[in-house]
């Protein structure tokens, strides 16, 4: 959340990634850092420890949410 | 200031559990009164802000520290030392607001050195890590409630800690100078003898570390640096996983006395023990941290922190750290002035 909201600061399109269990704290942080309608995607948890493989296959199918997203369409959904 | 109405100290405490304001142990009320008492201990002006706290970004002035302070029971005079290691913990370099956050069980551990030890009662002998000190308790204690109250840290919302550890409660030790064969810690970090210094650094729980000395000096020397190395980057820390961080070493006065007759102060111990704390090209435990090549789990000898403390025996202590965060979690030192210019009325 925290690189989702340095990105945005700098004024680039920013999209912040966070699994299910960590959406409150995201949601913490963003409104913390007076950032609190930050795109943000929720993804399966957990991401961390479940392989290079698994990693490309949730990539490939997030591609076009984050792009979306990025283009300010489709905000907050999960993946 | 905001202030909350009770109906009497024991619906205060209600209210304060209820709002998450507490360590789930029962607290000092924080009355007005009370905390304008440890705003004077302080020297200091209670609106000064000594920086934001992460990850609520809450302004850490001096009154707020004061409130925590009452909070966790602290004696007035610690209020100096709370606010230097306040200004320690709010250093970028160690990265609070990432720490406060992390899954790893990280702790922000107080070590003291100098003559705050003496002054003002901080425990360095026998069971100093233990209950019964009420330095060490109530210090730790209020740099905990402060991360709570002004940091908004709490658990399974912003602190993101898969278990902690018992050191989330208060984690604060003395160096045991008279114990020591060696320099102070503050000295080995650049202060002066006479400074009282506060070091902060994100530890995990203390590891013990077992050795019985043979009264072969050699085999000794061999053998105790052999087992404080394994120690301080075991395959399963974020030391030898992550690499480049820091920790904690906290030699019982024996294994100091067994070093220094072996003909190493503290520099040289540090350098044998960045040395033999070396990583294999792959641990079971690295997963995705997978990296080629046999390494160093630490970038520089100073970055194993060397302190005597304890009791004599067969046990000294390992402290491994987080390792992370943008500064990797840098321990961080402040010199703790003793002699703040207002005197606390009784």
């Amino acid at each position: 959340m925290r690189d989702g909201i340095a990105v945005a600061k700098q004024g680039l399109p920013a999209v912040a990634l966070v699994t299910t269990l960590f959406e409150p704290q995201g949601r913490f942080v963003a409104k913390a850092s007076g950032m609190s309608a930050i795109p943000q995607v929720l993804l399966p948890h957990p991401v961390a420890g479940s392989g290079a493989e698994a990693m490309a296959t949730l990539a490939a199918a997030l591609a076009p949410r984050l792009w979306e997203t990025l283009q300010g369409r489709g905000r907050d959904g999960s993946a | 200031m905001s202030f909350l109405e009770a109906l009497d100290e024991a619906d205060a405490q209600e209210q304060l559990y209820a709002l998450g304001c507490t360590d789930g142990l029962p607290v000092i009320i924080p009355t007005e009164a009370r905390v304008a008492r440890m705003v004077l201990a302080s020297g200091l002006d209670g609106n000064l802000v000594l920086g934001a706290m992460g990850p609520a970004g809450g302004a850490a002035s001096v009154e707020a520290l004061a409130t925590a302070a009452v909070m966790a029971g602290c004696p007035p005079e610690l209020m100096p030392v709370l606010c230097a290691v306040a200004e320690a913990v709010l250093d970028p370099a160690f990265d609070l607001t990432e720490m406060q956050a992390t899954t790893h069980c990280t702790a922000p551990l107080i070590l003291l050195s100098g003559p705050v030890v003496e002054a003002l009662g901080f425990a360095s002998g026998f069971g100093a890590l233990g209950p019964g000190h009420r330095a060490n308790a109530t210090l730790g204690r209020a740099l905990r409630l402060a991360m709570i109250n002004i940091g908004g840290g709490r658990p399974g919302e912003s602190d993101m800690a898969l278990l902690g550890h018992p050191g989330k409660f208060t984690y604060c030790l003395a160096e045991a100078a008279e114990a020591s064969p060696f320099p102070s810690l503050g000295v080995s970090l650049g202060f002066d003898p006479e400074d009282s210094v506060v070091t902060v650094i994100g530890a995990e729980a203390p590891q013990s570390l077992i050795f019985s000395a043979t009264g072969d000096l050699t085999q000794d020397r061999d053998g105790l640096l052999s087992i404080l190395a394994a120690g301080l980057a075991g395959p399963a820390s974020n030391n030898a996983v992550l690499t480049g961080g820091q920790a904690v070493l906290v030699l019982n006065p024996d294994h100091a006395a067994l070093l220094a007759a072996a003909g190493l102060d503290r520099r040289a111990l540090q350098a044998e023990l960045q040395t033999r704390c070396e990583v294999p090209g792959a641990l079971p435990s690295q997963g995705s941290f997978q990296r080629e090549g046999r390494r160093q789990a630490f970038r520089a000898p100073e970055d194993i922190l060397v302190l005597v403390a304890g009791g004599s025996g067969l046990y000294s202590m390992a402290m491994p750290s987080w390792c992370a965060g943008p500064h990797q979690n840098r321990a961080v030192s402040r010199r703790v002035d003793l002699n703040p210019a207002c005197e606390v009325p009784f």
